[in-house]
Order: C-alpha cells, then structure tokens, then sequence
C-alpha cells in the first residue's frame, strides 16, 4: 500500500469540492517543499524561517484571505459547506508545523465569527477584510472564559469564568478585563477576539484591535510548546470599540468554541500525521533484540497499532463534526447548543486521542523521542499545549457537564 | 493534610539518616535550585545557572562523596543497609527541584556502585578513583557510557541478549586494556564528566558473560573525544552527547572485577537505577501537589474553588491518591533492594528482583506521565506556562519513562519475572 498518510488514513474526501481540493494540494506542496523537507534548517533558524513560511503560506498562497468573502478580496471559504475543507487545509499546515497550524486556525476561526453567512457581519467584515487581504501577516489571538479567582463572583459561561466586561456605550462598547490569559500569540496579537460579559453578564464577543488605547500587555510568557505564538497577559482597560465590534447573538460564544474545536483539532490531527510518518521511518529502520526490526516485534508492533488508531479515529471524529456544521441549520437556533457539545466533545477526544498517539509512540523511540534532532518532541509539545489550554481550566470536568447538561437537562451543574 | 510530607511511605522503613540529611538537603534545594530552576531550560548548553548549584550540593555540601568509605574521605553509605533507601531519599528530594538535576547527580554515582556495593568491591580502584571525588571543591561528575548507536538500550536487556550486542571492544595488550567503540546519550557526557564506566566486550557477537567487561576510562585519555550535548524537550541540567573511543589505552585494573564478575556487579546497577528513577518521580510528584495545591484553592469553576466541585476534585483526589501510592511503591522498590543480604531477600543479580523493581518503575512512570498530564489539563489555559512548574516536570518526567530501555522493557522483565517467559 501506497505510503501517502492520505491513503492510509481514510477520510470523507468527498466532502471537499474539487477547487478545495486544489489548495489542500496546494498546502500539502508548500509542508513539504518548505519545511517537512528541510526540518533539521528549519528548526535550527526558526525564528527566521519560521516568519518566512508563515509569510509565504499567508501572504504568496494567500491563505490569510481564504474565510474573507469574494467580492472583499477573499477565497470565499465563508460558506458553512467549506468547514471540511478549511478543517483539511489546516492539518496540512499542522503536518508541518502545529504554531504555524494554530496562527492559521485563529485567523480562521476569528473571520468565520464574522464572515460566515449565516451571520455575515458586513460592517464589521468589511473594516477587517482589506488588512486581511492585503500584504502584512495579521495576527488575531482568541481570549476564553477559564478560572476564575477565588473570592470573587464572576459572569460565566457555563461554569467557567468570564474575566472581561463589555459595557455598551452611546456609539459602541468600552472593554474591561485585567491579566486576561489569550490561548496563544497574546504577545504577538493585532487582534484581540475576547469572550465578554455584556448585558446583565450575558456572553458577548468583542473584536479589540490591539493598538487600541487602553490595552496593554505584560512580559512574554515561557511555555511548554507552540514557542513561536508568544503568549503573554492582555489588560483591556477602558477600551473603545464601534459597536459592531460586539457579537452578542444567542449562540456566538458556542460557535467560537465550535471553530476552534475543529480547527485546532485539525491543527493536531496535522501534527500527528507527520508524528506518524517519523516514527513510521523509526519502527523500519530500528533494530533490537540483536536483530528484529522494531516494527516486526509484536509488542512494538501494538503500540505502533495504537499510535495509528489514535490517529485515524480523531480524524474520522472531526470530518463527521466538519460535517455536522455544513448541514444547514446545525450552527443556528436551538441546534448551536447540540453542535457545541459534539465540537465540545469531539474536540476533546480528538486532543487526547492524538496525544496519546504520541505519548504511546515515544515510548518506542528512546532517547530519540525527546531529542530535538528528530522533531517528534516538538509535535509533541506543542499538541500537549494546545490540548491543555483548549480544557479552559479543570481538565475534562466542564466538557463534561456540557455534555450532561445536554444529554440529561442537568440545570443545576 | 498540612503538607506533601504527610504522603504515605512505610515509617519502618526509612533510614536514621533520613530526617536530618533530608532537612538539610532540602534547605540547599530550596535556596540554590528552586529559585533559578525556570531558567534552566536556557541554560542547557553552558550551564551557567546549573553549575553553581551542582558545586553547592556535591561538593559543598559533599554529596559527591557519599558513597566511598569513611577510610577515603567518604559517608560510606555504598556499604551501609540502608544505600537504596537513603538513595530514595536524595533522589526524591532533588526530584522535587529539578529531575535533570537529580539524575546528573545521582549518575555519578552508578558506575561506582560497580565497585562498591559488597559483593562487588574492588578496593585498589576505590583507592584510585576516591581523591577524585573526595578532595574535590567543584562538583565532580562520573557516567555510565552505556548506550550504543545500534539496539539502543539492548545493553540493559543483559537477562536476554547476554552482551551480544555491544560493539565497543576491549583488547588487553600486556598490562593496558586498549578500548574502541562509540556510545551515545549517557548522563554527564558532553564534556561534564572526569571519568567513565565502560560496558564493553572482550569478544564481538559473544554473550558469554564472562567476554563482558566494565572497565574505568578517565575522560582526560588520549583517543577519548566527546560531542557537544544534544538539545532536548526538558531535563537541561542532565548533558547527554557521543563519545568515541579510538584506541584509549587504561591499566589493565582499571576492569571492575574480571571475567563473569563485571557482568554480575554490572547487572546490578538496573536495580539502582531503576529505583533512582521511582525516586525522580515521585519527588517530582510530591511537587506536583505542591504546585497543583495552590491552584485549585485559588482558581474556581462555576465561582467556586476549582477543588470544591465534585468533578474537579475526582480529578485531583486521584492525582493525589496516585502520588500516594506511587511513594509506598517507590520505597517498597527501595527496600527490595536494600533486602538483598536478607535470608528472605533476593541478590541484586537475580533476574527475580530485577523484574520486580522494573515492575514498579513501569508502574509508576505510567501514572506519574498521567498525572502531570491532567494536572495541566485542570490548569487549562495556564497549564503550559512555565510559571507554574508543572509543565516543566511534564517535560522531564517523560524522559524517565524512556529512559533504561524504557516501558516496554520494564513490560518484559516484569513479565519474564511473573510468566517464567524464556524468550522475551
């Protein structure tokens, strides 16, 4: 059987219209031609090249654009039939590098809140798209709802703590929220993408240009992986934004979780695909015992089992969530909060499943596993970063009581 | 419960030693280590930061010195009934700070322990190698060279491949043995250590034990050249790079024992190791509740503390009870070894206690990687930052699952063990 991670870990290709699956090839041609090809250059100048890839898969294949409508100089991926394509263009890119894979899932998840049509916010799409379209990288950074402080009563969103306050104004909205913790990149942000409390503490979501008056940042945070999206605490204080800045439809917080479920989903699924082919490359040419190829033990052999079922399922797992948000009507209405606990869900499983996958294959692979030289201990960093800061705060619990309060009318958890 | 102390470890078990040394250990750590230990990711490669502290603990405070005989300037704890568990006790406490730390202090010790623990002393090379360690000002650092670029960790799979595998050559001319071969990864290589342990073969392809030899290489010989260290996901206090030896030329009572000996004294530093690294874990565990402690106190879900609601606190009531059980373990593993003169207990060559103690480590690495993993899960969005220390021991405690032929090796000791397996 052919070798290609496409062929050996099957997925719904038919979902992906053909001019989609012209830039998934596109991207693929780009991971490999430039970084896949080249790992040992790469990580050996990365804060270098790393801007020079991001520059060249943002800007020379205008990726940057692709969720921006047409007729404002986008791809017009903006359609809710494009998910599984975004999602599969977005696991190209983590295949390659899973910092580049969650700077292009923020971007993407920050213009699908604004531009997808089923809720197209033209003013607001309108003022963005141009710096989007146009010749300078942008950077929007998301900030969630996560613990809260001890002693204080904050506005949540379904458990977890909401730290930022969206206050309407006569001609828009001033924003408010202390050390805010982004998921990543607050350091390098122009855009800032923070789930508010608005009215009466209800969930809002505030678009904060970063060069706004009143917002300030604090040092830059060392963290376990995605060390190219520098991180650090954002402080709104007194921030005037126009009003169409401020979502506040019932639903949109839900939709920024369900993006980002799957497009960081599909950022570490990327990851373990490359995670896949290295240690394939390992299990053939290792040998131990004296003699037996690594692949060729039985016990090896189970683990290498578990590594690919690992990661074929999470695939799987996140196509039928891509699709479950194309079929019209899932991301509106009544039905956001079903396609929200299966993104809650699905997301989840997707992280732990792929991080398991690499937890299990390092384990063949030695001292070799940690070593920077082979690259895999980056992937995994940098999935371990994304799985943990995607829990929000109390591990697994609030997916959790997301998902009973939905399957069992739970009303009191 | 008022602190990490108060978690479960047999009382009969700890060694007088134990309190003081613990106490005074611990104060070093705590003013030389903990406070500069977020930095040492940066300091891999020079080690400006890390070697300050290694001079206060090893040579300062003399830990360096532990294991030789009070007749050559040491504690003489090689020799004392107590060496595993007042090992657990070093390696736990310097686990706590930092498990790079922890084991590029502790390596130094294993190849003598080749020489030291009785059945297996060779007095003339305790005599040889003491002023080196003893009468030290800076930290002094020893290594195993044991890893070769083919097979990995077979070196460590003695029970079945007898030696088979290793490529490293010793040819005695006259009265030098004359060394070849190349040996990748060991702790405190990449120009850290003064001398080496050299497992070696007298006979390329032979597992016959008695074509095994552990021969002493100072690391100043001609013919020995090191690579720089290699950069890795955590562990940055512990330097791991290649060495070659190209026609090293050592006296010829520079070989630990002689025929058949060297395997066996060999064969016993598994079990040292193994039980350093129960040691590594769960102190880095003890420090994991200490750091995990503050957080779900001062953090809340649903505006309460994360470790008042119920789902929350099944998480972290099992992460404590894990580091809990995984202590009484880790002192169980100590004592095995510390039984081994014992009518009732097992030598520390018998492939019984072996498969036993790997048991435990398999055991205890696996839920100390899930416990440090869900313990960033419940930090969440601060669970990667470096400031809450967690995620630096998420880093390092992998490495020690990996490390020493890993899990799958500990799988098959232990299954040879409980199975009677013949061919694993």
């Amino acid at each position: 059987m052919s070798r290609n991670v496409d062929d050996l870990f099957v997925y719904p290709g038919q979902v992906i219209d053909d001019e989609s699956a012209s830039v998934v090839r596109l991207v693929r041609q780009w991971a490999d031609k430039e970084i896949i090809s080249k790992r040992m250059e790469y990580r050996e100048n990365y804060d270098k090249l790393f801007e020079e890839k991001r520059r060249k898969l943002n800007l020379d294949l205008g990726l940057q654009k692709l969720v921006i409508p047409a007729d404002l100089g986008g791809f017009g991926w903006n359609s809710l039939s494009n998910a599984p394509g975004i999602l599969t263009i977005l696991t190209e890119i983590g295949r390659a590098d899973a910092a580049l894979g969650v700077l292009s899932a923020s971007t993407c998840t920050a213009l699908a809140m604004i531009a997808m049509e089923h809720h197209l916010n033209k003013k607001l799409t309108s003022a963005i798209a141009p710096a989007f379209a146009g010749s300078t990288i942008r950077t929007p950074c998301p900030i969630l709802p996560g613990p809260g402080i001890a002693g204080t009563t904050h506005p949540l969103f379904k458990g977890r703590a909401i730290l930022a306050e969206a206050k309407a104004v006569k001609d828009g909205y001033i924003i408010n929220g202390a050390s805010l913790r982004p998921l990543f990149a607050g350091a390098m942000a122009d855009l800032f993408c923070v789930v508010c409390a608005g009215k009466n503490g209800k969930p809002c979501i505030a678009f904060v240009p970063a060069d706004a008056q009143g917002v300030t940042r604090s040092s830059p945070l060392l963290t376990t992986g995605l060390n190219a999206c520098v991180n650090t605490d954002v402080t709104f204080h007194e921030v005037k934004v126009p009003k169409e800045n401020v979502m506040e439809e019932d639903g949109i917080v839900e939709e920024f979780y369900i993006w980002l479920n799957l497009f960081l989903g599909g950022v570490s699924v990327g990851a373990a695909l490359n995670f896949f082919e290295l240690i394939s490359d390992w299990g053939e040419t290792r040998v131990i015992k004296g003699g037996t190829t690594l692949k060729e033990n039985p016990l090896c052999a189970s683990v290498l089992a578990d590594v690919a079922e690992e990661i074929a399922l999470a695939r799987l797992l996140l196509f039928d969530l891509a699709q479950i948000i194309a079929r019209p009507g899932e991301m509106t209405g009544s039905s956001i909060t079903r396609t929200f606990t299966f993104a809650e869900m699905i997301g989840s499983r997707a992280q732990q499943g792929v991080l398991r996958a690499i937890n299990r294959g390092l384990e063949l692979m030695g001292s070799a596993g940690y070593s920077k030289e082979w690259h895999v201990e980056k992937h995994w960093r940098d999935v371990k970063t994304i799985q943990s800061v995607l829990c929000g705060v109390g591990a697994e619990a609030p997916v959790k009581m997301d998902t009973a309060r939905f399957f069992f009318n739970c009303t009191e958890i | 419960m008022n602190h990490f102390d108060e978690f479960s470890r047999p009382e009969e078990y700890i060694s007088p030693f134990d309190k003081h040394f613990r106490r005074l250990l611990r104060k070093t750590l705590d003013e030389f280590v903990m406070p500069y230990r977020r930095k040492y990711d940066e300091d891999w490669k020079d080690h400006h930061l890390i070697e300050p502290a290694f001079d206060k603990l090893m040579a300062e405070l003399g830990l360096q010195k532990a294991l030789f005989p009070q007749k050559y300037g040491g504690w003489g704890l090689a020799q004392s009934d107590y060496v595993f568990r007042v090992a657990y006790m070093l390696c736990e406490e310097l686990g706590r700070a930092d498990t790079g730390m922890a084991v590029a202090l502790a390596v130094t010790f294993w190849p003598l322990l080749v020489i030291q623990v009785e059945p297996y002393v060779n007095e003339r090379l305790l005599a040889e190698f003491a002023p080196m360690f003893c009468n030290a000002t800076k930290a002094v650092f020893a290594a195993n060279a044991m890893t070769e670029p083919q097979g990995g960790a077979d070196i460590e799979n003695l029970g079945l491949l007898g030696g088979k595998t290793i490529r490293t050559t010793a040819r005695l001319d006259h009265d030098e043995w004359v060394i070849n071969g190349h040996k990748l990864w060991p702790t405190n290589s990449a120009g850290v250590s003064k001398l080496f342990g050299v497992p070696c073969t007298t006979k390329l392809g032979s597992s016959d034990p008695n074509d095994f030899a552990f021969i002493f290489v100072p690391a100043d010989l001609p013919g020995v050249t090191q690579g720089g260290a290699y950069e890795k996901a955590g562990m940055a206090a512990d330097k791991n790079g290649d060495i070659w030896f190209e026609d090293v030329r050592v006296p010829s009572w520079y070989r630990a024992h002689g025929p058949g000996k060297d395997a066996d004294a060999f064969y016993q530093l598994i079990s040292f190791g193994q039980v350093g690294s129960i040691a590594f874990l769960t102190g880095a565990m003890l420090n994991l509740y200490e750091r995990l402690y503050e957080f779900v106190s001062t953090r809340t879900y649903n505006n309460r503390p994360l470790k008042e609601n119920d789902a929350i606190a099944a998480i972290i009531g099992r992460i404590a009870g894990d580091i809990d059980i995984c202590r009484i373990l880790g002192y169980e593993a100590a004592m095995i070894g510390d039984r081994r003169n014992k009518p009732y207990g097992r030598p520390l060559i018998s492939e019984d206690l072996v498969g036993r103690i790997r048991n435990i480590k398999d055991f205890v690495s696996d839920r100390a990687v899930d416990c440090f993993g869900k313990a960033m899960d419940v930090l969440g969005l601060y669970g990667a930052d470096r400031d809450w220390d967690i995620e630096k021991h998420w880093r390092d405690i992998k490495v020690v699952q990996l490390w020493m032929g890993g899990k799958q090796l500990c799988q098959m000791e232990s299954a040879r063990y409980f199975f009677n397996c013949k061919t694993l």
